[in-house]
């Protein structure tokens, strides 16, 4: 038995309109497939975990309470030190032109 | 670019600067692809007039390259490597093996059969 063309046409309009989406039964290209993806920029842009609370803020919160210590930190300035002592230093920052300039050129 | 990239550091894993420029670049897709979207839909379809579908392809190829959802690659989040990357883990091959063995990653197992 077949069913008649107006009949189907009908039945898509009420499929259309129950599931909201575009009656087309041309088949036409309007490009809805592109109105219908999902945005993925959200999911995209939280790939790497962001920074959370480190414990130089921490000192800087809680100015009172010495007992965060940042180790790293410590050690880092621990190795200046030593290096210091032995003259290993990295040199003063120039703060003038003439200064920056003193040493500049070939070396011979 | 730089242009893109925020003032502030917002990345609390391996940082250099292939990881901040793939992040950068996530971010200013994420920002443009409503429009980059809204460019495609017009280039489309195919009721509209030829020339309005033309000029919406031109305004897309003329968008930044950042705003390209295809310049972004999975990188690893301990060591930065752009190859390798497994997706469920964010991690390249070896650093998963060094944290599944360490028992860093929860319901990860070594099989043996």
């Amino acid at each position: 038995m077949a069913v008649p063309r107006s009949r189907i046409l009908d039945l898509m309009k009420v499929q259309c309109r129950i599931f909201s989406t575009t009656f087309n039964p041309e088949g036409l290209r309007l490009g809805n497939k592109i109105l219908r993806q999902r945005l993925k920029g959200p999911a995209l842009a939280s790939y790497y975990p962001r920074k959370v609370a480190t414990i130089q803020d921490l000192q800087k919160l809680y100015p009172e309470f010495d007992e965060f210590i940042d180790e790293a930190e410590e050690d880092r300035l621990e190795g200046i030190k030593i290096l210091k002592a032995r003259g290993k230093g990295a040199p003063k920052k120039k703060r003038t032109a003439e200064e920056s300039k003193k040493f500049k050129g070939k070396k011979r | 670019m730089s242009m893109f990239r925020a003032k502030k550091l917002d990345l609390g894993c391996f940082v250099n600067i292939k990881v901040i420029r793939d992040h950068t670049k996530r971010k200013v897709f994420a920002e443009h692809e409503t429009e980059r979207q809204a460019l495609r839909y017009i280039i489309r379809n195919l009721s509209l007039p030829a020339r309005t579908r033309a000029q919406a392809a031109l305004q897309l190829t003329s968008m930044h390259c950042y705003t390209r959802p295809t310049q972004i690659r999975n990188r690893c989040i301990e060591g930065g490597k752009g190859r390798g990357v497994l997706r469920d883990f964010k991690m390249t091959r070896y650093n998963f093996r060094m944290n599944a063995l360490a028992g860093s990653l929860p319901g990860v197992k070594k099989a043996s059969w």
